[in-house]
């Protein structure tokens, strides 16, 4: 049997490059655009803390049963994949993310985007690829049985 | 939009308020971006003779093509004006630093900003979208720089990036900084004060835009090649093979280096702070040691380290009252010798620098000139100026000699600070007479990480330049430890760092000039460490789509050197000038005990010259040279500064006559 995959975030080594953000919007998008990533990373300044907000691909995805109109589907590996060409633009799977990692890039228009864990890259997800500091890793679903700084 | 450039570059009038935008691309073919675009700005429109403090002078914020990409390290923002600490008359020069601030101009779809003119109260300049503001900052005066930005942000969001100034720059510290989250500064050319003079207190910048990148796949393969490394003296050669790699920060937006010059610190409390580069001298307990210099007649004593969350204190605070963090370097040591030589007070003040409750407030007296602040916030060269008949002869001699290169510290010229042994000092010594500023930044990769390997095994070492002197520069004995033929490895390195500064990229990082050290065994067995030095053109390309030789950078990059050059010449500053840095470079070197006396010191200067093709009087580029730059266009100036500073032409003739 196949373990799940899924990212794990920690946000402890985090330094706010935002390498893995324009890799994200590099790679999907073709430009470096920070609204245009799966991905978001931000900073406190006044704590000095650093908040990556990137999907956890859950095992019950509540993006999934929140989307009205089938946009969402769960791919062989069990990814949630967002249909552009079918999303409506209603957010409700935004609304229904535990981890607040749909991103709603408004420039030039409005659209949902959704980390797709890079289906198809041979090399696995670019984000995991470029981090400096493994702040962003691949993590089996078995090893997230023991609680991890969620 | 052109591939890498968003285009357009933004004017700012601050007198009458009035914006307005130009066209990017006519520069950028000429001078890529960043510095090089800055030079040629600063040549067509700063008036011949500007003061730092006069409105004609400009505030320059270059990005370049591969800022806000994804290329390693390119999260980097030039600034250039004309400069408050260069001594003793005011010059152009550039300050870069690396973080946010860059990429999201780009992203607000500028590749730079010009700013000219004195606002008559406080302001800040405001980039949102495709509209610049300026704002009313009198709230913010007095303000230091992380409250300016914590309250920009609290009105433009957490991801507005600032640059700012802090009280030092109001205050016109001639090494005020201009400084971008908490540990990015324009720290060097006193900046900060140019900011102040013209009541700008802040510029603020949120995007929503990208870059564009010609050819995607290819730039992520480069990115994630994991290839390119920080300077060498970081090389792994002592690393056990197997062992994994260490983590560290980045201190720049897009850096993907594993780099060992940013180290996050503890401050007062434990609350923790961004690092700096030359954390380790601070936070090793006995790192202030390090200052340690003796030889022809003058002593730099130990500097004194204070409790680790008073040192780290003492760091934050010259970040967030805005002044250049080597105040510390500098001014600790050298109030240190004054009372080893029996100085207890200077004009009624006690002085105790090795005691935190005296330095800490000194070091705000710096920022709001009280008290001795009063003099030494003009630097220590100029304050010498104002004390050499109060304080012993030795003493300011001592002072000159630490600021000895026109009011810049001394740095890595290997005698006040750094070890730099031959033949990496003479190299420098080249870098310090041609250089609009302290050169030290340019060294990093021809000699930081060299030297560091010389000194751990000499013969190896010693066998490895000469391959590399063969490979890159055509001459085996081009990198070997004499005073012979250092010109043509000099030019090359400030060309090289030229490109570094218009693409931009990290100096620490680029030029790749060796090769990565994977551990002790690869150190072992190699016998080649020669880097790859097209990287630079493969990332431009990746973005730009531009496929440029590396020939042809460097012919832009000697453009771009030239015009700085040229502008060095218009305010009088030439040969006679930099014949005055001799007597410091005749004192021994730290780490080997060389030097040049003058007449050898005299002979530097004729070969650099000559191999830069500038006359050998003035040191100033001849009309042919200029001519095949395609920069005819300089030649009568450069005509009319010969003329008009006569005093500028330097002793080779009456040299000459001496030794015939």
């Amino acid at each position: 049997m196949t373990v799940k995959k899924r990212l794990e975030a920690h946000n402890d080594r985090c330094r706010d490059c935002q390498a893995c953000v324009l890799a994200c919007s590099l790679h999907h998008e073709g430009q470096c655009n920070l609204g245009l990533a799966r991905l978001t990373v931000s900073k406190d300044m006044e704590r000095y803390t650093f908040d990556v907000r990137i999907c956890r691909h859950c095992d019950e995805p509540a993006c999934l049963s929140a989307c009205p109109v089938e946009a969402m589907r769960q791919d062989e590996r069990g990814v949630v994949i967002l249909d552009e060409e079918k999303c409506v633009k209603c957010g409700a799977c935004a609304k229904a993310c535990p981890y607040d990692a749909i991103v709603l890039s408004e420039n030039p228009e409005k659209r949902y985007l959704k980390c797709d864990l890079c289906a198809g890259r041979a090399e696995g997800p670019v984000c995991v690829e470029v981090c400096p500091v493994e702040a962003i890793v691949m993590e089996g679903a078995e090893a997230l049985a023991t609680p991890a700084d969620m | 939009m052109p591939n890498g450039w968003t285009g357009k570059i933004l004017n700012v009038d601050l007198t009458s308020g009035a914006t307005s935008e130009r066209d990017t691309m006519p520069y950028a073919r000429e001078y890529m971006g960043g510095r090089g675009i800055a030079a040629r700005i600063a040549w067509d429109e700063i008036p011949a003779g500007t003061d730092a403090y006069d409105p004609e002078n400009r505030v320059l914020v270059m990005t370049g093509p591969l800022t806000g990409t994804l290329a390693p390290s390119s999260g980097r923002t030039v600034m250039a004006s004309v400069s408050p600490r260069t001594y003793p008359i005011p010059w152009y020069t550039h300050s870069t630093l690396g973080g946010w601030f860059g990429p999201e101009l780009k992203y607000a779809g500028y590749d730079g900003i010009v700013v000219h003119g004195k606002s008559a109260a406080p302001v800040c300049l405001e980039i949102r979208g495709s509209g610049a503001t300026l704002v009313d900052a009198r709230e913010l005066w007095g303000k230091d720089t992380r409250e300016t930005q914590l309250a920009i942000k609290a009105k433009l969001g957490a991801r507005a990036q600032i640059l700012a100034i802090g009280p030092a720059g109001e205050n016109l510290v001639r090494f005020a900084t201009v400084q971008h989250s908490e540990e990015n500064a324009a720290g060097r050319s006193g900046f900060g004060a140019v900011w102040g003079s013209k009541n700008l207190k802040a510029i603020a910048v949120r995007g929503t835009g990208g870059v564009s990148v010609a050819d995607p796949p290819g730039l992520l393969r480069e990115a994630t090649s994991h290839r390119y490394q920080p300077a060498p003296q970081f090389a792994d050669v002592g690393r056990k093979p197997g062992a994994p790699t260490r983590r560290h920060p980045i201190c720049s937006q897009a850096c993907t280096f594993k780099c060992w010059t940013g180290v996050y610190v503890e401050g007062p409390g434990g609350r923790r702070l961004p690092g700096w580069c030359v954390a380790p001298v601070l936070r090793n307990p006995k790192g202030m040691a390090y200052t340690l210099y003796e030889g022809g007649g003058i002593r730099v004593p130990p500097g004194v380290n204070f409790e680790p969350d008073q040192d780290a204190h003492l760091h934050e605070l010259s970040n967030t009252l805005g002044m250049d963090m080597w105040l510390r370097i500098n001014l600790q040591p050298y109030l240190v010798r004054c009372k080893e030589l029996g100085v207890e007070e200077i004009r009624g003040a006690r002085i105790e620098p090795d005691k935190y409750e005296w330095f800490e407030p000194f070091v705000h007296g710096l920022a709001t000139r009280q008290g001795l602040g009063a003099i030494f916030a003009d630097g220590l060269r100029r304050a010498m100026d104002v004390l050499e008949d109060e304080l012993p002869d030795e003493l300011v001699r001592l002072g000159r000699e630490i600021e000895f290169s026109f009011g810049f510290p001394a740095h890595r010229e290997g005698r006040i600070f750094d070890h730099e042994p031959l033949p990496f000092w003479v190299i420098s010594a080249m870098m310090h007479i041609s250089e609009t500023r302290e050169p030290a930044i340019g060294a990093h990769q021809s000699s930081l990480m060299l030297e560091t390997l010389l000194r751990r095994d000499r013969e190896k070492t010693l066998r490895l330049f000469r391959r590399m002197g063969e490979n890159v520069w055509g001459d085996p004995d081009a990198f070997q430890p004499s005073l012979e033929r250092k010109a043509p490895v000099t030019v090359w390195s400030q060309n090289q760092h030229m490109i570094i500064d218009c693409m931009p990229l990290c100096d620490f990082g680029f030029p790749q000039l060796m090769r990565p050290i994977r551990d002790r065994e690869d150190w072992q067995t190699t016998d080649d460490i020669t880097g790859d030095l097209e990287a630079g053109p493969r990332l431009f390309a990746a973005v730009t789509g531009v496929d440029m030789p590396l020939s042809e950078m460097e012919r832009m990059a000697e453009r771009a050197f030239t015009v700085e050059r040229a502008i060095l010449a218009r305010s009088g500053r030439g040969r006679a000038l930099e014949e005055t840095l001799a007597p410091h470079f005749a004192l021994p070197c730290k780490t080997d005990g060389t030097s040049v006396d003058r007449a050898g010191f005299l002979r530097l200067m004729d070969e650099y010259y000559a191999a830069r093709g500038w006359d050998p009087d003035f040191g100033w580029p001849t009309a042919e040279k200029l001519e095949e730059l395609g920069l005819a266009d300089l030649v009568p100036a450069i005509e009319e500064a010969r003329q008009k500073f006569p005093e500028a032409k330097g002793s080779r003739a009456s040299l000459g006559k001496a030794q015939g």
